[in-house]
């Protein structure tokens, strides 16, 4: 089968779907892969790098797509590379369909069987197909990195003979895979680390790397759903949650959100006011950004510092700033899921197996998946 | 000699009050791995004392009996003590225990031949009161049941009898009903509806008793029962001591119960399990040594921290499969120490770090890397795979799933189809847990019950702190 991996075109994507490494992989399975030239520049590949292992490098991009049977890519392809996608073709990239009607739908008019790998099940043998946890561990890292570069001091503790410096005070909300690997950063670099969820179960986890769990009151049991992503809040519950929180932001130097709930925007965890309690010189890293932001200020994209002298950081696609490692773990998990999904040369987009239903969003010109027709208003078949 | 009389009987009370208080220091210093052996021999010299203290009382009848039991009895205990190994400690203690509540029991049969002449030999000493009646009642059935319990619990720990729970439906209300048809006689004992003759029927029953309860536990739940006799022999005993206005008895024989019960309640909530599903759990199908969906095929071996130290003593290649129940315990400090320990008696010491160990990506990474393990140290599953069929001893600390051998073959399972750590490959796998509890994904393990594999029961930092010291001997 042809396998095409094209460059990416959004503005910032640095990552590709493919790495020598699973171009080995995908070529000792019997797929040819085809490699857009200069795919893997951005990452630090070079087309060499890619032939050396076994991919065709093609400089034309309606050539390389042409003929195409599966192709990968990070993000959707935009509607000019989509015209070039025969029909039929399997895609495998991150498409957010819960909340990209427009994009599911085009998908399905041209008859493209697309995967989102941001929809993979969460089972144990999955886990070496999901993409989102992959991403969110190098934002969760990242997120660190941002806030101590933007704060007035260091992170540890240290006692010199010019005086002695405190330890960073750092508030992880959220603390799923994002939140645990920035809690887990923030300690490696020496603060006095906070983590908060709504889920309770979580409050081991959280002491599992040496933090401490801020026990706000009214930790609500019903907090997580079947999946373990936390469920949305009922406003009473946030109103409280607020209030409770503001005493302790007020000593934090640096806040790190990661809330975020699966198709919907990101819940607010910081209201203006609560920010205005908080110090001046304090940060605040919003990883929520791409949803709306977890705080009421952030500007996505972009960093200010507010009146009250908080810097407030709203990245978007962090992982893109470490593409040698994003597209190492990104390649692998689409490579991982491929490998699961094609047997004998062909993928079975009939198949019942849990992960292909999970994933598949589109096929044979409609929307194929449950839960996505539900959200697009789609109930007869 | 007026003034000796008095004073003899006076001596043999400050002899009693000294054991008495010796005991209660013993257990107490029993609490600590540092105080625990001058706790027993202090707990030994105050037993020595009560003998002393029981011998110049001045109503022995006939010292040739003394003197038999006592060479008999010492030579028992001292040929145990050399000759049966500390692996098989719960054994000894069966034994030990059971027989102290024959002895209890016994005397309750004495007493009442004695005081109440059921048997029509001819009175020798006054009848008893009302309340003597009912504490000898309690010792004897306590006595008997302690005894034939005991010996049951040896059974099933020798293997002489299958250590699996022996169940039948109904099982827990024909328990219950014959001890309250046992607590019935006593009672009508106690009022006088009953005759004397019916002390042996409550003999009798509560022998049976003692095999009926003990029978529906399952072997690796032992440990808590032995503690639960213990905790009844201990009765058994004050209740003696009631029957014999005997103060240093009821003492020991109080402590003796209330520190069995706390430890048997202290046991159950390490296996994450309440006291009523160890003893009555078994019936109904529950296996009582599994919590969670499913059932395992077989009994997990426990083992003790010296055991495996033992066993880490000799290894030549050692790997260490850590998990979340490691993070969770914070020991990885501990670990490490226990590597560093190995390394230094030329042992090779890895660590197979699985993908999704943990509760995020890294997780072990992020604390070992804390504690100091050397990056070389750590190896991935797929490079490390091949090597536990050459590793004398695999040491997991508190994973579960990453190395459940379902996962390879149990097409109906959560994780089947995850790769996992060959762990079942190794000569030997110790693995250390709170209890038998499912990991994240909700099963049982098979691993914990191959025959290569042990558990050591405990806390993660408290065994692995244990396992330091011993190595450092």
């Amino acid at each position: 089968m042809k396998v095409v991996v094209p460059r990416e075109l959004a503005a910032g994507e640095t990552r590709v779907a493919a790495t020598p490494r699973t171009v080995k992989r995908m070529d000792r399975a019997g797929l040819a892969v085809h490699v857009e030239s200069g795919a893997g520049a951005a990452s630090g590949i070079t087309d060499k790098e890619f032939s050396e292992s076994g991919a065709t490098i093609v400089e034309d991009r309606a050539a390389l797509l042409s003929g195409s049977e599966i192709v990968l890519a990070v993000k959707p392809p935009d509607a000019a590379t989509l015209e070039q996608i025969p029909s039929g073709a399997v895609l495998v990239a991150t498409l957010d369909p819960l909340i990209e009607h427009e994009l599911v739908k085009q998908l399905a008019g041209h008859g493209v069987s697309a995967f989102s790998l941001d929809m993979v099940p969460r089972i144990a043998r999955a886990q070496s197909m999901d993409v989102l946890s992959s991403m969110s561990t190098l934002s969760g890292y990242q997120a660190v990195l941002l806030a101590s570069m933007a704060l007035p001091g260091i992170m540890p503790y240290l006692t010199t003979a010019a005086g002695t410096l405190h330890p960073s005070k750092v508030l992880v909300l959220g603390a799923g895979v994002a939140g645990l690997q920035a809690i887990a950063t923030a300690r490696r670099l020496g603060a006095l680390v906070w983590g908060y969820d709504i889920r309770p179960a979580v409050k081991e986890q959280v002491e599992s790397l040496g933090a401490e769990f801020l026990e706000l009151i009214d930790m609500s049991a019903d907090a997580e759903d079947a999946g373990g992503y936390a469920r949305e809040q009922s406003q009473d519950q946030a109103a409280r949650q607020q209030q409770a929180m503001t005493a302790h932001l007020a000593q934090m130097d640096a806040v790190i959100t990661t809330a975020l709930i699966p198709g919907r925007p990101a819940p607010i965890l910081l209201t203006a006011e609560m920010v205005s309690a908080m110090k001046p010189g304090s940060v605040i890293v919003d990883l929520a950004a791409e949803r709306g932001g977890n705080c009421e200020l952030t500007r996505p994209g972009g960093s200010f510092t507010s009146d009250s002298g908080v810097t407030i950081l709203g990245p978007l696609d962090l992982p893109c700033s470490v593409p040698a490692h994003a597209s190492l773990m990104y390649a692998n998990n689409v490579a991982n899921f491929l490998l699961y999904v094609c047997r004998d040369g062909r993928i079975d987009v009939e198949s019942d197996d849990e992960v292909v239903v999970g994933t598949l969003v589109t096929s044979g010109g409609r929307v194929v998946h449950d839960r996505i027709r539900e959200v697009l208003g789609q109930t007869e078949s | 000699m007026n003034l000796l009389a008095e004073l003899v009987p006076m001596s043999t009370e400050w002899l009693y009050l000294a054991a008495a208080a010796l005991f209660i220091i013993g257990i107490r210093d029993l609490s600590s791995a540092e105080t625990a052996r001058r706790g027993n021999l202090l707990a030994a010299t105050g037993m020595l004392l009560a003998i002393v203290g029981t011998m110049q009382h001045g109503l022995i009848v006939k010292w040739e009996w003394i003197a038999v039991g006592m060479i008999v009895g010492g030579l028992i205990g001292l040929l145990m003590a050399v000759f049966m190994p500390m692996t098989a400690m719960p054994e000894r203690i069966s034994i030990v225990n059971g027989l102290g509540g024959a002895a209890s029991g016994l005397v309750g049969i004495c007493e009442v031949i004695r005081h109440v002449n059921p048997l029509g030999l001819g009175s020798t000493a006054p009848g008893f009161s009302a309340f003597h009646v009912g504490v000898a009642g309690l010792e004897i059935m306590l006595g008997a049941l302690t005894f034939t319990g005991s010996m049951i619990a040896f059974a099933k720990l020798r293997g002489l009898i299958t250590s699996k729970p022996m169940t039948y439906p109904g099982q827990n209300i024909v328990n219950i009903t014959w001890f309250v048809v046992m607590l019935g006689l006593i009672c009508g004992l106690v009022t006088g509806d009953l005759g004397p003759g019916f002390f042996f029927l409550l003999a009798g029953m509560a022998l049976l008793f003692g095999v009926m309860f003990v029978l529906p536990i399952g072997g690796a739940d032992m440990p808590v029962v032995i503690a639960m006799l213990n905790a009844y022999s201990g009765l058994a005993a004050a209740a003696t001591g009631f029957v014999l206005s005997n103060k240093v008895l009821i003492i020991a024989g109080a402590l003796d119960g209330s520190s069995g019960l706390l430890l048997s309640l202290l046991m159950c909530r390490a296996m994450n399990r309440s006291l009523p599903n160890v003893l009555f759990g078994a019936v109904g199908g529950a296996t009582g040594s599994v919590a969670g969906g499913g059932e395992l095929q077989g009994e997990p071996q426990s083992i003790s921290t010296v055991e495996a130290a033992e066993r880490l003593f000799d290894a030549r290649r050692v790997i260490i499969v850590p998990g979340y129940g490691m993070a969770a315990a914070g020991a990885h400090f501990a670990v490490r120490e226990v590597a560093d320990l190995l390394k230094e008696r030329g042992a090779s010491v890895k660590y197979a770090i699985h993908p999704v160990a943990g509760r995020m990506p890294g997780h072990m990474n992020v604390l070992l890397a804390d504690a100091n393990v050397p990056y070389d140290d750590l190896v991935e599953m797929d490079e490390i795979n091949p090597e536990f069929s050459d590793t004398d001893v695999v040491l997991v600390m508190g994973a579960n799933d990453i190395c459940n051998p379902a996962a390879r073959t149990a097409e109906g399972s959560p994780i089947y189809g995850m790769p996992i750590l060959d762990v079942d490959h190794a000569s030997q796998v110790i693995v250390i847990k709170r209890s038998m509890s499912p990991g994240f994904a909700g099963i049982p393990n098979e691993l914990f019950v191959a025959s290569n594999c042990a558990m050591l029961f405990g806390d993660g930092k408290q065994v692995a702190e244990q396992l330091v010291e011993t190595l450092s001997l």
